[in-house]
């Protein structure tokens, strides 16, 4: 599917970036990823695409997952803690899913319930645009739309300094 | 005179398991529930014909995760041995009598039969643990220790291994070394290299039969190993090791024998034992093998997915300075049946060359080697292993498990050294073995 | 022995095939049980004893990489 034009909003500012920050350019000018469309199990809103520029003034959490993935088991209770306590703070946290089954994520969604909402990215496009170099990723977005952070992996001991940081964006309601 | 004999045979060498073989908690990361006990336990026969060893074993490996990704790996076993060994000696037209290990009793062959040591019994335990954690995004340090036990044997031993992933963790390699200590105390002492089997005699003064050395030695094993993993497909993974191992110390093997054969006829030498005592009736000599023995070897291994399908496919080729070159090639298919259980057939062909200083038998006038063994084991030899293994899931998520495999193995008397009326007669203990085993893999 | 090292150095070369291997999330079938390079870990375990007590080489199978790549 083509990029939607009408996706396009604010302009990122003209001073130069490092190349991770020009994703969220594209990001801004529309992914739109075809997606199955089918309801899952799961009290999570489903959506067919990612669409970044609707939560322009919220701190964004883009968290990738599999069901074949070990730590996930242990991220995705801690996104949703995360999820519970911020979210009136202005936290928005969304899962894509990279299972090429979706029956598989179905599965791993019964046993660890997701709050959150979940993309399905099953050919890996949106994984492929912003180049992951590890599974499980997070990605954060700044209240100003920037890549702030690319988290790989998951472990019990960063929780907390991840935490602090978050709040830190949390706290930065200007640009 | 009580029979107290308790020979160790086969399981000698089978206590000096290289730590770098055993399995250790997976450092690769699957698809499973997180920190709890993961345990495989399993019970497991072990027969050969004609009356040979026969072994029980009661074995579970048990791992657990203490969160990102640090592991602890327990391994604990138990087998009991029974049965008899071949003791080097050849099959003649009579029938031969032998000292027993412990140099205090006799026992005896029928004619035409391939020598087998008497009935002995031992039990061996052993532990092993292995503690593997990350350092770094993409290091991981593994260290472990094992240590093992039976009645004349005992070894301890530890290890210590690096990994480090590359190309988004498609790429390992993995260094580990390994370093054991082994102690050998056989019934009787231990023989004087290439020595003369005496008559069954009561101690001398210092307690011990004639003609042995001491009461105990050892031997250090130093284990080097070297591997990359490489992610081939979103189907396919395989890993090539190259290994290298040096031992040094007592090698030889306590309780073996050769025969000791006319030079013309190549019949065995015959012997009266003295007046008043009873022991071997013909001449027979203990073995002897170098003090060192350095290997190395190459092992290569895949596995490859087609529809749920698993094929393992693995070659080992080893090489050594007793000249014993060796090529393994195994395989295994795993077979999905439905959701919950599975097939699993296993070929494994095995082919050795014998080592330099193997003996089929002594000739009586030739010089002594220095070195000599008629321990199959270390002979011209091949085996082959079919098997097949059946699991089924349990409603929770755990598995029973069955597998029945059928060894043989056959070796090949060296055609140039055999004499006289052994051309054409000469006899290997060969043989067959059966493996059954029953397994449970659950979580605690 | 020579012939063997430079076996080895060959296959070494498999990290500078940055072109082999598979995306970080296409790991679904690397990532399963049966796929692990120390499945049936028990299994070998015993058949290593065996092995090592009636044969006259042993050992080799190493240990670590393949897998979910997590982490």
């Amino acid at each position: 599917m083509l990029p939607s034009q009408s996706d396009v909003s604010r302009r990122v500012r003209s001073r130069r970036r490092p190349a991770c920050r020009t994703w969220i350019n594209r990001m801004l000018s529309g992914v739109v990823i075809g997606i199955m469309t089918s309801a899952i199990a799961s009290a999570a809103p489903v959506s067919d695409h990612l669409d970044l520029a609707q939560y322009r003034g919220q701190v964004v959490i883009v968290d990738f997952w599999a069901s074949w993935c070990k730590p996930c088991r242990e991220s995705i209770p801690w996104l949703n803690e995360l999820r519970a306590r911020y979210a009136a703070h202005g936290l928005v946290v969304i899962g894509v899913n990279v299972d090429a089954e979706r029956s598989d994520a179905e599965e791993f969604l019964r046993e660890v319930p997701i709050d959150f909402e979940v993309v399905f990215d099953p050919q890996g496009e949106l994984a492929k645009r912003f180049d992951l170099q590890g599974m499980p990723t997070s990605l954060v977005f700044d209240r100003a739309g920037n890549l702030v952070e690319t988290r790989l992996g998951f472990r019990q001991a960063m929780k907390a300094k991840h935490e602090a940081s978050l709040k830190n964006l949390l706290n930065n309601t200007g640009h | 005179m009580a029979e107290n004999d308790l020979k160790i045979g086969a399981a000698l060498a089978a206590a000096t398991c290289s730590l770098l073989g055993v399995a250790t908690p997976a450092t690769s990361v699957a698809a499973e529930a997180p920190s709890k006990w993961d345990i495989e336990s399993a019970f497991l026969f072990y027969g050969e014909s004609d009356s040979r060893v026969k072994d029980l074993s009661l074995s579970a490996q048990a791992a657990r995760d203490f969160g990102d990704d640090r592991k602890l790996g327990l391994d604990l076993s138990v087998d009991s041995l029974t049965g008899a060994s071949p003791n080097g000696a050849i099959a003649t037209g009579g029938a031969q009598t032998f000292t027993s290990p412990s140099g205090r009793a006799v026992y005896s062959t029928p004619a035409g039969e391939i020598p087998l040591d008497g009935t002995f019994h031992d039990t061996r335990f052993a532990l092993n643990g292995n503690w593997s954690q990350p350092f770094a995004r993409l290091y991981t340090l593994n260290a472990g220790l094992g240590f093992s036990s039976e009645f004349d044997y005992q070894h301890i031993g530890g290890n210590f291994g690096i990994t480090r992933d590359f190309n988004q963790r498609n790429t390992t390699l993995s260094a580990a070394f390994a370093y054991a200590q082994d102690t050998i105390k056989p019934v009787g002492g231990l023989p004087a290299p290439l020595a003369l089997m005496p008559d069954a005699v009561n101690d001398d003064e210092d307690g011990r039969p004639p003609n042995r050395l001491g009461g105990n030695d050892s031997k250090n094993v130093m284990d080097l190993l070297l591997g990359v993993t490489q992610v081939l497909g979103r189907h396919t993974v395989m890993r090539v090791n190259y290994s290298y191992s040096d031992s040094s110390g007592y090698l030889t093997d306590p309780y073996k024998i050769l025969s000791v054969v006319d030079p013309v006829t190549g019949d065995l030498v015959g012997r009266t034992p003295a007046p008043g005592e009873s022991g071997p009736t013909g001449v027979y000599r203990f073995e002897s093998r170098p003090d060192s023995r350095r290997k190395q070897g190459l092992y290569a291994e895949m596995r490859h997915d087609f529809s749920g399908k698993v094929l393992q496919v693995g070659y080992r080729y080893s090489t050594d300075d007793w000249e014993v070159d060796s090529h393994t090639l195994e395989s295994r298919l795993r077979l999905p049946l439905g959701e919950s259980s599975y097939l699993e057939p296993h070929v494994r062909y095995y082919t050795q060359s014998a080592a330099s200083f193997y003996q089929y038998s002594l000739a009586n006038t030739a010089p002594l080697p220095q070195f000599a063994s008629a321990d199959a084991r270390l002979s011209e030899m091949s085996a082959v292993t079919l098997g097949l293994k059946y699991g089924r899931a349990t409603a929770g998520g755990n598995e029973w498990n069955a597998r029945l495999e059928f060894y043989r193995q056959t070796a090949r008397a060296p055609a140039d050294q055999l004499i006289g009326n052994q051309v054409g007669n000469a006899q290997m203990p060969d043989f067959d073995a059966v493996i059954l085993q029953f397994g449970y893999h659950f979580k605690l | 022995m020579r012939k063997l090292l430079l076996l080895a150095v060959v296959c070494g070369t498999f990290t500078g095939c940055a072109n082999l291997g598979v995306k970080p999330w296409e790991r679904e079938v690397l990532a399963r049980e049966d796929m692990q390079l120390d499945a049936n870990a028990l299994d070998t375990a015993f058949d290593d004893h065996i092995y090592f007590s009636k044969e006259g080489a042993s050992g080799g199978r190493g240990f670590g990489g393949g897998g979910c790549g997590c982490n």
